[in-house]
């Protein structure tokens, strides 16, 4: 019964996670489901719908599937490795969330991805386990939905599109170097604007210059060398924005007059050029070629007659 | 009939006052133009008129595709065994995968030098650009621009106008042509290829208006055209094999299948280059022909494929092909449904006017350039003055434009511009703009929805119709299939944004890249005017076959209505080059002309057995500069006129003379080799002047027995042929020279191209065009 009741809370994480994805994962068993009221009745109504009725009504029988044989059933082993999975798993989505703005996915979960990563390839590696057991195809293969593959896959495509292993160390442990040296520069202009913030704006874009451009710099560095996570990009972004839309530091469309000249004299030559080649070059003239043609009036005459 | 009388008294009217000579009437053509004739012979001088596309030139011969059936040839053909035969089917074979994969290897060497040398000068303004934004003075930032473009235009036109004028344009008119059996001179030498390559880099990095693609045609015909004959005349190098095939009949088929292979590895279009062969060149065709081309095209794009992969360091992967590659057109959005196909054909309608519109300011400006703009040094300062022109009008778009759009994740943009906009930030106008044509294309029809405002794509319609319109026709080397497309995809982008405006269910008009492809369909087709070819290469290039229904319900719209207004652009610049051209038919209601009216009367003919000297003499008379002779014989007395009894050919009598085949030396020496066809072949095809040969006056003397050397079957027809009829034999059996005879065999005059070609359909019915020299 124990083991019945593990499984059900375990199908209501996932569940609540793919809902809500903020669960405790210790509390597992029954109080979880009381913790979260509108997703067991959700959960019951289902079940309680005419269509499933006869299924769920044979619950027991999900008692009964869930005592096979001994060899058949995942180890020991392996559904520590399962726990410790979904536990790692809920930590890291509990983390993601809160740094989704302004993202900070980067900075503050690497460790958490490390971590489960690391269970992940612990279930997935071939190595046999204590017991002689590899839990790979216990946990992983098993099934037609492979559950543990696809939570991971949705995680794993996230950090593969944050990018975030070109901002933090080989180890994942904290940010890098760069990102370290680029979060002073920005922390720089940051206190820059906020110290001009107030008063008149011009007098922002003249002090802020400095940090800001070389915050710029450090950032078109960053993008050629493609060490970008979206944690800077997503910085970089709010702070360019304050600079060009807020603060309207940008180039101003100054001196317009050289260039309505030059580009005036430009379209000016060809009118000369054509002008001039009209009135003083010399028209090409063809000469006409009379060919030999036959002395047919008859003919001529005939076709006329014909014609008219 | 009214009609017809009425002209001629204008038109006599016209010649008096020398104004007009556009258009002589058929019926008085030989009647009035004789008095004429007289008068002006009588003050010394020959009628001068300014050019105009009712004209034919002097220049333009036809080519041999006849085989001539003299004993030579039968001697040879029984010589050869059947081994031999089989050998020269493989060798075709051998020639055609050489073709394939040389135009494939130009192609590569084009695309890659194009792209290096307008990065260089892309990131160079670039940086000029950046640096000025900030420190004010963008105008020097022009200037550099306006240089830059002028001095590789610069370059482009001078080897163009002063080394190879032939090399001007996109070529496909010059292949049309010379498909169509017309010598164009110097078309296919080995100093018209390299001019060409060159010429189009040039002018593709200088910025101008222009595409890499029509180019690529002419240099596949070129090489094909070299290739096959084993041996370079200009590098006076002569490898000993393909010596076969020094013919003008193998030579045109290997010419096709290079024109398709150049297609192929320009568009990634193997069927489409087929197509095109097909569809602008030959007439002749069978089935193994066809399946050679289409060997040659294919090895061509996997040639391109395959040193493109290894230039991008992806070697081995083949599935990137075309110098002009439009990108897949795969996803969801861009599907399409039934109810849009209205407004396709709305849009084929529409780029059908636009391109009518382009090829009649086209038609004017080619002939003020003709008639005004014919110095060489001229045209290298107009085509520098367009380059500057160009990038001036470039530069202002981008420096006025205020649609600014913010740099995607993944860049697509190959050198964004941000000028006044906000950072990270670039300016919509410059990706269209500040970037090589091809980019440009990809850009509209891949970008999501919102990189382009509406405003930015109808002022860069505008502006670039009018460039690719000024560009085309000067003296670099260029296409217009990329300029075309431009223009389509831009205003093809404007209408999807537009349709998604008016709508409120935005979702179902999602995406403008699909218009951007029907609008650049529709505005090629309007300005080119193919269409079963145009659409394999279009739905080829895009690698979706079910955009094949729409793509040719807008061509053909495109056509219908192109063609109500103006003809294609290449057909005109054909008429404009006073080229003999045949067209697929006779002009309709000519079946009341006949032969007698058609052929050129009195024939200069030669005796079987005929002296030196007479020959030589004709050969050198410069005021009839014929090619064919029929030969006769004296069948009794000398009252008797002479019969027909044979054909001889210019070349022929010329490589005679220059080899003395005289009957008195042949009796002198018994053991002189005998002239063989390889004879013939070695001095192909270019056979020296009648002036370069020297004959003693001893020697003028001696008599030529011609009999062996004369095709002894040339085509006859009688006098009262009909027109339609004689045009069908020329142009099915590709003719060069077509003899009149009457009942008695004896012959009353000579049908040639320029004979035929002269009549043709205009406003007020039959006209005719007059030779001029040019």
């Amino acid at each position: 019964m124990s083991l019945h009741r593990y499984e059900l809370g375990f199908l209501l994480i996932i569940l609540n996670i793919y809902s809500l994805g903020l669960i405790d994962a210790v509390n597992v068993t029954a109080s979880d489901s009381a913790a979260n009221p509108l997703q067991a009745p959700s959960y019951q109504s289902h079940s309680s719908s005419a269509v499933y009725k006869p299924a769920v009504d044979s619950s027991y029988s999900i008692n009964l599937l869930s005592s096979f044989p001994e060899d058949v059933e995942i180890s020991e082993y392996c559904s520590e490795m399962l726990r410790l999975f979904g536990q790692r798993y809920v930590a890291y989505v509990n983390c993601l969330i809160p740094a989704a703005r302004p993202v900070r996915v980067c900075q503050n979960c690497s460790p958490g991805y490390k971590s489960l990563s690391d269970v992940f390839l612990n279930i997935s590696s071939d190595q046999m386990g204590p017991g002689n057991v590899s839990c790979r195809d216990s946990i992983l293969r098993s099934d037609r939905l492979m559950l543990v593959f696809l939570l991971y896959g949705n995680l794993d495509t996230i950090w593969e599109k944050s990018n975030c292993k070109q901002c933090v160390t080989t180890d994942l442990k904290g940010p890098n170097n760069d990102t370290l040296y680029y979060l002073t520069l920005l922390n720089q202009t940051i206190t820059c604007f906020e110290k001009y913030k107030e008063g008149n704006h011009t007098e922002l874009c003249k002090s802020c210059t400095l940090p800001y451009k070389d915050l710029n710099d450090m950032y078109s560095g960053m993008e050629k060398n493609s060490t970008l996570c979206i944690d800077l990009e997503d910085s970089m972004n709010m702070t360019r924005k304050l600079w060009s839309k807020n603060f309207g530091c940008s180039y101003p469309h100054g001196e317009t007059i050289p260039v309505i000249a030059v580009s005036s004299f430009m379209l000016f030559l060809p009118i000369i050029f054509y002008l001039s080649s009209f009135l003083h070059s010399e028209q090409k003239k063809r000469k006409l070629i009379h060919p030999k043609r036959a002395k047919s009036h008859n003919s001529l005459m005939n076709i006329q007659d014909k014609q008219s | 009939m009214a009609n017809i009388t009425k002209k001629v008294s204008w038109s006599s009217r016209g010649d008096e006052s020398g104004a007009a000579g556009e258009e002589t009437p058929l019926l008085n053509g030989s009647e009035q133009s004789r008095p004429l004739r007289q008068q002006d012979s009588a003050r010394g001088r020959p009628k001068e008129i300014p050019h105009n596309e009712k004209l034919l030139s002097l220049k333009f011969e036809s080519l041999d595709y006849d085989n001539i059936e003299n004993q030579l040839f039968l001697e040879e053909e029984r010589r050869m065994s059947f081994v031999a035969f089989r050998c020269l089917e493989i060798s075709r074979w051998v020639i055609c995968g050489l073709i394939g994969f040389l135009t494939g290897l130009i192609a590569c060497f084009i695309d890659i030098a194009v792209e290096q040398l307008a990065g260089l000068k892309y990131r160079l303004i670039k940086e000029n650009i950046v640096k000025f934004t900030e420190a004010g003075g963008l105008s020097i930032s022009l200037l550099l621009w306006v240089a830059l473009n002028s001095f590789c235009v610069m370059w482009g036109s001078i080897i163009v106008a002063f080394i190879e004028p032939i090399a001007a344009g996109s070529g496909i008119p010059q292949i049309k042509c010379f498909l169509n059996g017309v010598k164009v001179p110097r078309v296919v030498r080995l100093k018209t290829l390299v001019v060409k390559v060159v010429g189009v880099i040039f002018s593709v990095v200088g910025g101008l208006a222009v595409g890499k693609e029509g180019p690529m045609i002419h240099s596949g015909a070129v090489l094909a055209a070299g290739v096959s004959q084993g041996r370079s005349t200009s590098l006076k190098k002569d490898f000993k094999i393909f010596e076969y095939f020094r013919r003008d009949t193998e030579k045109r088929d290997f010419v096709s299948a290079g024109a398709a292979a150049g297609v192929s590895a320009a568009f990634g279009a193997p069927v489409g280059g087929v197509l095109f062969s097909l569809e602008e060149g030959a007439s002749f065709w069978n089935q193994m022909l066809t399946w050679r081309i289409f060997f040659a095209s294919m090895i061509s794009t996997f040639t391109l494929n395959f040193f493109l992969s290894i230039y991008h360091n992806k070697p081995g992967e083949l599935s990137n092909p075309g110098l002009i590659n439009f990108g897949r057109f795969e996803s969801e959005a861009m599907e399409y449904n039934l109810y849009e196909i209205p407004l396709f054909i709305a849009m084929g309608a529409i780029g059908g006017g636009l391109g009518a519109f382009f090829n009649f300011l086209n038609y004017w400006l080619t002939i003020f350039r003709i008639r005004y703009v014919h110095r060489p040094c001229l045209q290298v300062m107009e085509a520098m003055l367009v380059a500057a022109v160009t990038a001036t009008v470039a530069f202002i778009m981008i420096y006025f434009s205020t649609d600014c759009q913010p740099l995607g994740p993944d860049h697509t943009e190959e050198y964004p511009l941000q000028l006044f906009c906000a950072d990270g930030e670039y300016n919509s106008m410059a990706t269209a703009f500040f970037n090589t044509p091809e980019r440009s294309v990809r850009s509209l029809f891949h970008n999501p929805t919102g990189t382009y405002n509406s405003l930015t794509l109808g002022l860069f319609t505008l502006t670039y119709f009018f460039l690719a319109c000024w560009t085309y026709g000067l003296a670099v080397s260029a296409g217009v299939f990329i300029p075309s497309l431009l223009i389509g995809a831009a205003w093809g982008r404007l209408c999807g944004i537009l349709l998604a405006s008016t709508t409120s269910t935005a979702s179902m008009w999602a995406d403008p890249g699909k218009y951007a492809l029907i609008g650049a369909a529709a505005q090629l087709g309007g300005i080119v005017r193919m269409t079963l070819s145009l659409t394999v290469i279009m739905v080829e290039a895009t690698g979706n076959v079910t955009y094949g229904l729409p793509i040719m319900l807008v061509l053909m719209t495109a056509k219908i209505v192109g063609d109500y207004f103006q003809e294609g652009l290449y057909d005109l610049h054909i008429k404009l080059g006073s080229v003999p051209f045949l067209h697929w038919e006779a002009p309709a209601t000519s079946h009341w002309l006949t032969a007698r009216e058609v052929m050129s009367s009195p024939v200069t003919c030669l005796n079987r057995i005929e002296k030196v000297g007479t020959i030589v003499d004709t050969l050198s008379n410069t005021s009839t500069n014929h090619n064919g002779f029929p030969v006769v014989v004296q069948v009794s007395g000398d009252d008797e006129p002479a019969k027909l009894c044979g054909l001889i050919l210019r070349s022929q009598l010329i490589v005679l003379l220059k080899h003395k085949v005289f009957v008195e030396l042949a009796r002198s020496r018994l053991t002189q080799r005998k002239l063989q066809l390889k004879d013939f072949r070695d001095a192909y095809p270019r056979f020296p002047p009648i002036q370069s040969i020297h004959v003693s006056q001893d020697e003028r003397e001696c008599m030529m027995d011609l009999t062996e050397f004369m095709n002894p079957t040339p085509y006859t027809v009688p006098q009262d042929t009909s027109l339609p009829r004689v045009f069908k034999l020329f142009r099915a059996l590709g003719l060069r020279h077509l003899v009149v005879v009457d009942d008695d065999n004896r012959v009353v005059g000579l049908v040639t191209r320029k004979d035929l070609a002269r009549y043709h359909v205009g406003k007020h019915g039959l006209e005719e065009l007059h030779l001029a020299q040019t």
